[in-house]
Formats: C-alpha cells, structure tokens, sequence
C-alpha cells in the first residue's frame, strides 16, 4: 500500500502483500513460466508487429532524400498498442497499487485512441509495390527493411504467379519462411498481425465479462434475498443463450467487426464469473472480518471491494485466464467458419484457408492452428498454476501439532 | 498392570523440506484400568503423541528417530483365541501393518475430536459399527453382529437403540454423535481407549454426561484410558495420572492429586495460575454505571418454511423476547449453551441482523428503526470483537490499513499522519509491539490477532464493545493475558462491555454482572457472585453443576 509507504520510511519491516505471494508463489511453477514467456512474446510481436513485419521499409534514403515510410504509414491502432506498451511499462515501474495502474492505464490508453484517431493520418492509398520498383530501378541509396519485408495485406501483385506457395518455394527471390495464403500475402506477416486479435479479443471480452459478472455477482451475493433471485435467473438467462449462434445472427445482420464480437463473446460469457463471486461473498459475508467492516460503519463500496473482493478474487483470476483462452477459440471457430473479418488477418481464418482450396495446405493449418493451439495453451498453463498458487492447501504444510 | 508404555518417543513431522521435532522423549505408561491424561496448549505436541501411539501419521511424512511404543498383551483373551493376540509387549513403531491393522480399533479404540466429522455422512451408524465389528471379530454371524451393534448402542444410552441403528449421522446431535464414536471405539471391547479431546467441541452439560460415560465404561471394563485434553477441570474431573506437555517434552507426570495441588514445574504452576478463576482479581469499587445500552423485549425469529412455495409456516425463536442493560464501566456475562441464542442476540443488538421486535436503546436512543445512514455514524459508539481469531481480521490488508480505515471514515485524526500515531498508542494499549502496523494478520498468532481485534474496535473510542467469545479458541495463558487487558481497558475508560461465553471461569473473573440464556430466553440474570454462589432457575443450577472446575474436584477428593 501507498500509504503505508509514504508515512512510514522503513520499508524493510513490512511484510509482503498477498498479491505478492501468489506472484511469487505462480513464477515458482514451470508451467506458468512457460505460459508468461509465450504470452508476453505475443505481446512484444504485437506491439512491433509494424517493425517486424513490413513491406514499407523502417529507413530508406531515395535521391538523396530520407524517410520512414514504415512510420508513415502507421495506423492509428498501430500507435494505439505502442503507446499501451509504453504505458504499461511505466506504470509497472512506478509504485503504485495494482488498482491505480489499472485504472491509469485504461484511461491513458483511451486518451492514446482519441488522439490517435484524431490525428494520425497516413496516406490512404497504399502502393506496397513502389520501394520493390524503387530498388529495380537503383534508385535507393540506402535501405534498411522489417526482418519479414512483406506487409500483411501486401498481395504481391507485382509479380506474376502470386498465389499459393509452400514455405520457400517461391520465385522471384522471395523468401517466405512459412509460405503465402492464396492471395499471395506471406504467412509470417500475417500471422504477426493476427496476434493482435487473439490478445485483444482474449482480454477486451474477458475484461467485460469479469467487468459484469463482478458486479452483479458480488451485489447478489452480498444482498442475497430477491437481488439474488433476480439475479441468478438473470444468470440462467444468459447461460441459455448460445454464443456461437447469437454471434452467427450478429454477424449476419450488422456485418463483421471485431469489436462486435468482443463484446457479444464478453456479454454472453459473465454468467460463470458472476456464480463464482455470489458464491465467495456468500462464503465471505458471514465472516467476522466483515461484520466487523460493517460494524465499523464502513460504507459499502469499501465493504464490498475493498474487504471482500480482494479476499474472493481468487477463483475468479483462475476462471479468467481459461476464459481468455476460450474467447480466443471463438474467435478462431467464428473465422474458421468463414464468418470471422474480412480482410484483415486471424488464425482462424488462414486455418479456413487450409483446406478452402482443393489441394490440403499443410504450413496454413500447421502454423495459424499452431500458434491457436499454444496461446489457450499457455493461458490454460497459467490458470492451472494460478490455482494452485492461490489455493492455500497446497501451499501450507500440515504438520501441526494438537 | 502395564498396557501401553511409551518409552523415550521421539516424533519428527516434516513439511516437505525440513523436519520438525514435535515429541521430544516423552515416556509415560498407560495401567489396566487407569485414566492417563495428557494436559497441555495447542502445539504442544500431545495429539501428535496419541497418533504415534497408533501409527496413525501422514505416511512418509513422520519419522521416529527415537523411542519404542510398547502394547502389552491382553490377559483377558487367552492368547491366539482372538486374531492379534500376542504373549510379548510388541513395539508398536516397528510392527508390521497387518498387526497395526488388527491392533487399532481392535485392541486400541480411538475418539476424535470433532463429532461433526468423525462420522461418515453417507452410511447409517448401524452400518458403521458393523463394519468395524465385521474387520475384528470375523467369527460373528450377521445376526450376532446386528445384537452387539445394539448393544453397544444401549450401553452408551443413545435413547432407542434399535431404531436409531437406521440413522444418517445427521439426524443425531452433536453430543449422540460423539456417543456413537465412543461405542464405535469400544465395540470390539479394546484394552485401551485413547481420546484426543472427545468433549472439546462439546456443551459443558453434554460434556459432563459424556465425561461420566466414558469414567462408567473404563471402570465397567478395567480398559486403560490415554485422554488427550487442554482443560484441567477435565482433568480434575477424569483422570489418576496426569502428564504435562511443553513444546513435545513430557515437563510433569504424576498423580493428578499431585500434579494439580502441588505442580513441581514452574510451566504446570504456570498454567494452572492462569486458569480463569485462579486469577488475582482487583477489588472494583462498587459502582453505580450509568445505562449505556439498554434491551427491551428483542424478538429475532428466522421463518421456517416448507413445501413447494416455500411458505412461512413457522418461526425459529432464535431470541424470544429478552431484556437487558448494560452499564458504563461494567463487564456483563452471558452465558449459555450453544445454540440458546447469545450469539443471534449480539448480532441484533449491534444490528448487523435486523431484530423482529423489541428495541435496542443507545444512550438513551432508539438504535433499532433508525435508517442505514444514520445508524452508520452511530456505529462508532458500539463495537464488535469475534471469535474466531483466524478470520477476525482481513487476511488482505496490513494491521496498518485495517486500523486507519474506520478512522478515517469518521472523521478521527486530522490526517494520516496523526491516524497513524493513535493507531500506535493504540497497539501499545493492547500490549502488541508497533511494528504490527506493517504485518499482515497471518503473521500473527491467534492471542495476537484478537489483541489487534480488540484494536480494531477500540479505534472509533466506543463506549460499547460486543465480545462474542473471543477466547474460547486461546489457550489458557494467552486468554489469561485478554482478559485481564479486558478488565483493564473496562476499569480504566469506562467502557461497558457485553461479554458472551460459555466459560464460567472467565465469567468469574470478568464479569460483574452475568446473564444465563436459555432456548432464547434469558433464565436468570444477577451480580456474578450472587448467581454463581446461589442460582435461582434449575437450568442455571444445572448448567454451573456440568462445569468441570479444578477446585471443587479437588476439594471432592480432599
């Protein structure tokens, strides 16, 4: 806490907070080292998907003059993550309760949107083609382009037998590492783009979920009675929807966006959140830490998120890393379907791209279906290690005497 | 004669990494027809003994550097009639399993603590006794068997043996319960009993009538008895020998005359000087308090209800019109079994349960129609301290935190800074070092943690402070320093204090006035001395009478 820190000097006697613990306790386990790593090397790919892979070259000098057409032609969503990233880190260097650096980095990140979509413009007309022509004519002093120089959307429509193409086996001295998809767009570079759908859409509909279930589970299970009969059939409603139907009929009638599924796969999937904090703030209210919180005549917000949340969180944080992973499957299975976006890159849809054609596309069901398969993964490698880490019998020791 | 003998045993229990040393060469030996209690606070290792003794132990998480358990053969049974029979004492440590096997519940019988769970939920108790019968005694035919089970039934009078035999263990009280543990242990008629606090959990009333069944059975049957206990009125009450645990040593073995009248080691002098109504008392000059909380007539009635529509068709009087004040500057006592509905109407008077009828006056005002938000400033008058110190405090948030919060929310102290200074002063008030402010509650033993509970409801400077037992989960010596912290705070600001508890002793030496609740109702109510000294109602008689207490035990055997 904060507050402790800065009345008091000596830091060195405080003991360590329960957060702190289960961290400690969860980089213990292999498996969720394993799962951080592979999560926090999709974030990183994420973040620099414009670095990484780029058919605009990073620094170019042309006739004398320099650019950065990869800069350039940044998107504002581009600037969105890089600002997000930045954010993220400063806030986890300064110190502050997890609390405010949740809070400060939404915020932060919706001002980045704002700003971002208000100004940054790139140019609408996008000619991947013209740096290859530019460096056919010898026109290019000095070059320096993306570890994978192709863009996600980059067709190649300069040259001529763009199309389906086995990893390393095109002409023209291309190199791509993992094949094109049928357009001809190269595999690698899509397959960095799209791992920005699978973490946005893990988090951002996670998020509401938890967001929803949060707050209607924890006033259902602190005021029981009707609140709780109402909401719990309000539960049974939303579990008896269908996601994957609900989004099909979304999808038909609005047209696709991925904000749109974020949100359905967020509003149908609270239910299960929403049982798990009823049932712990029914367990948590007739403990006397919070009779005697309300005793205190603590007004409720503190009672219920700050005495009672805390303490019931645990089940929720380990039901939420399986609901990303499970979010990022529906996506997968809506764009398998062919109902996913349109054009812009996801797993799921290269996975439908596989088997679309008659022949059977090996590196487009191995690496998009790989790269699936190891995210939920992981997120399902944290959660089991997070529930033992929060969980105190397998923490503690028996061993006690009389 | 010789049963059991323990010979310099040496326990180590492990957590995974490092091996601690919870019996330390403790030798004791158990006689035909003898009761040998082993006395001693919670982690002083005499429950760990009594599993020893049965090879009951996490496996692979004990050793036994040390030591030899000795079973003496049973001269009752010529030896091989019975499967296990032996002629030898055999060293229980280094038997085999098959003849550990045959040895517990066999010729050892044991009963746990906790009657709640010792029982499995999902089979009747006929099915239970049979089956232990079933294992040990093969020779029997069903017919037999089901007549023993009976039996054995009657003999620990549970009422209507024969058609209880169908019962789930649920349908049966908690003291029935530990009835059918005890016939359990005793079906297949053991030469030693070893109870590991088999009343603890237990009304002082049921207690007592569980107390002289098991004295009734050992003498009926010439067993021996190895009782595992804290309380020394049951030990008063129960046992010949005594021997006193400290952190796994055996300090003090003896005749219980002996060790209870004159304790050779300091640690047993100790422990016994702590006992509640051994404590040196202050005289209180007779005061006049001033009402501070006054009950009139408070109903709590939960509703039953039945059938499909879940209709009301009844009301559980959980507190049936009771009435009581209580003073500035003095301690009431209520008293009661549990279940009576001292606990429900702690809760109602502090209104964190809402009372069916009746009023509850603080200061003067009525505090029980008042809406949520002015009740809320109200608050700060009136505090709680609960019982159980494992969840008395956020297991979340540092001492520091919990202690400002309330502060904070009423307005006390200018600023954090001065918040933090009183929460200070405060520590020093009830004796902890004030660097608890950074530590978080599970870096605090159960004395301590209800040392910072009481912090926590002194922070808001309350007039009145609800105790709901809050050291009945303490062993003697840390309950001996709180209540005297208690009457100390009491005597010194004035303070009234409602102090619920099942303890007599603790009444005594707190109260000044006590209360005796019974079945909702209070039964009698009066100065402490003269209540205890001469009780009025037959259930107040009744209850002080089940009362294990170390001096009119010792004064009987005088």
């Amino acid at each position: 806490m904060t507050e402790t820190a800065s009345l008091h000097g000596g830091r060195a006697l405080r003991s360590r907070s329960w957060s702190r613990q289960v961290l400690a306790a969860l980089l213990k386990r292999l498996g969720a080292r394993i799962g951080l790593v592979w999560i926090a090397a999709l974030v990183l790919v994420a973040t620099f998907a414009p670095f990484i892979a780029n058919s605009h070259p990073l620094y170019m000098v042309v006739d004398g003059a320099a650019s950065s057409p990869a800069l350039r032609h940044m998107e504002p969503l581009d600037w969105v993550w890089l600002c997000g990233f930045a954010l993220a880190v400063v806030l986890l260097l300064l110190p502050l309760k997890a609390w405010q650096r949740l809070l400060g980095w939404l915020l932060g990140v919706a001002a980045c949107a704002a700003f971002a979509y208000a100004t940054v413009s790139p140019p609408a007309l996008t000619i991947y083609e013209q740096y290859r022509e530019l460096e056919a004519d010898g026109r290019v002093e000095r070059l320096i382009r993306a570890p994978i120089p192709y863009s996600a959307k980059d067709y190649l429509r300069d040259f001529a037998d763009t199309g389906i193409e086995a990893p390393l086996a095109a002409g023209d001295g291309r190199v791509h590492w993992l094949g094109t998809e049928e357009n001809g767009a190269d595999v690698a570079a899509r397959m960095i783009h799209a791992a920005r759908i699978a973490l946005g859409i893990g988090f951002i509909a996670t998020g509401i979920a938890l967001l929803i279930g949060t707050l209607i589970g924890g006033l259902m299970g602190y005021f029981s009675g009707v609140v709780d009969i109402i909401g719990m059939r309000l539960v049974e409603i939303f579990e008896a929807i269908p996601t994957l139907f609900l989004l099909l009929t979304f999808v038909a009638f609005f047209g696709r966006s991925i904000y749109m599924m974020m949100i359905i796969i967020g509003i149908t999937s609270w239910s299960g959140y929403a049982r798990y904090v009823r049932a712990e703030f029914l367990k948590l209210r007739e403990q006397d830490f919070v009779q005697a919180a309300v005793a205190c005549g603590l007004p409720l917000w503190s009672i219920l998120f700050r005495h009672m949340l805390p303490n019931g969180i645990a089940p929720l944080l380990v039901a939420a890393s399986f609901g990303v992973a499970s979010a990022i499957l529906a996506e997968a299975t809506l764009s398998f379907l062919g109902l996913g976006l349109v054009d812009d890159p996801s797993w799921g849809q290269m996975l439908n791209q596989a088997v679309q054609s008659s022949t059977f596309n090996w590196w487009l069901a191995v690496f998009p279906g790989g790269a699936i398969f190891l995210t939920v993964f992981a997120y399902n490698l944290i959660g089991e290690a997070l529930r033992d880490a929060v969980d105190p019998h397998t923490q503690r020791t028996a061993g006690g005497a009389s | 004669m010789k049963l059991l003998e323990i010979d310099g045993l040496v326990t180590e229990l492990s957590d995974g990494r490092n091996w601690l040393r919870a019996v330390d060469g403790v030798s004791l030996c158990v006689h035909r027809g003898e009761t040998y209690c082993l006395v001693g606070e919670s982690g002083s290792g005499k429950s760990v003994t009594a599993l020893s003794a049965m090879c009951l132990l996490p496996f692979a998480r004990h050793r036994h550097p040390g030591g030899r358990i000795l079973l003496y053969p049973d001269v009752r049974a010529t030896p091989g009639e019975r499967p296990g029979g032996h002629t030898e004492a055999v060293d229980l440590l280094r038997a085999d399993e098959a003849f550990l096997g045959s040895v517990r519940g066999g010729r050892i019988g044991m009963i746990f603590q906790e009657p709640m769970t010792s029982l499995n939920p999902v089979l009747t108790i006929g099915e239970q006794l049979d089956e232990a019968l079933r294992l040990h005694r093969p020779e029997l035919s069903t017919q037999e068997r089901a007549e023993r089970v009976v039996e054995a039934l009657a003999e620990v009078r549970m009422p209507d043996p024969a058609s209880r035999v169908r019962e789930y263990p649920h349908r049966l009280s908690g003291g029935q319960r530990q009835r059918v543990m005890i016939a359990m242990a005793l079906i297949c008629e053991p030469i030693l009993l070893i109870a590991d606090e088999p009343t603890t959990a237990l009304d002082v009333t049921v207690q007592a009538g569980i107390l002289n069944l098991m004295r009734e059975l050992q003498e009926a049957r010439g067993m021996g008895m190895l009782f595992i206990t804290h309380d020394f009125g049951v030990v008063a009450r129960i046992a010949d020998r005594v021997g006193v645990m400290r952190r796994g040593e055996l300090v003090e073995n003896g005749p219980v005359g002996q060790v209870l009248q004159t304790p050779r080691h300091a640690y047993t002098q100790g422990l016994i000087g702590a006992l509640p109504e051994r404590l040196a008392r202050a005289p209180r000059p007779p005061l006049q308090p001033r009402p501070l909380v006054a009950v009139r007539d408070l109903q709590v009635h939960f509703p039953v209800r039945r059938g499909f529509m879940r209709r009301v068709v009844d009301h559980f009087r959980a507190v049936d019109g009771v009435s009581l004040e209580v003073g500035a500057g003095e301690v009431v006592a209520l008293v009661g079994e549990s279940g009576c509905g001292k606990t429900t109407l702690g809760r109602a008077l502090l209104r964190l349960l809402e009372p069916t009828g009746g009023s509850v006056e603080l200061d003067g005002r009525d505090i029980t129609r008042l809406p949520r938000k002015s009740l809320r400033c109200l608050r700060r008058r009136m505090q709680v301290v609960f019982q159980d110190p494992g969840s008395s405090l956020n297991p979340r948030l540092p001492i520091l935190t919990t202690l400002i919060e309330p502060m904070r929310v009423h307005g006390i102290g200018r600023d954090d800074e001065d918040r933090r200074t009183r929460a200070e002063q405060l520590l020093e008030r009830v004796e902890m070092p004030a660097d608890s402010l950074w530590r978080y509650p599970h870096e605090f033993s159960g004395g301590q943690r209800q040392r910072l509970a009481i912090a926590r409801a002194l922070v808001l400077e309350p007039g009145f402070i609800l105790c709901d037992e809050i050291t009945s989960a303490l062993d003697v010596s840390v309950q001996a320093g709180i209540l005297r912290l208690l009457r100390r705070l009491v005597d010194e600001q004035g303070l009234g204090m409602l102090f619920i508890t099942h303890n007599m002793g603790v009444v005594e030496f707190l109260a000044d006035r006590m209360a005796v609740m019974h079945e909702g109702r209070l039964v009698e109510t009066g100065p402490t001395a003269e209540v205890l000294a001469a009780p009025r109602h037959a259930y107040t008689r009744k209850l002080l009478a089940a009362v294990p207490r170390l001096d009119t035990m010792l004064a009987a055997t005088d």
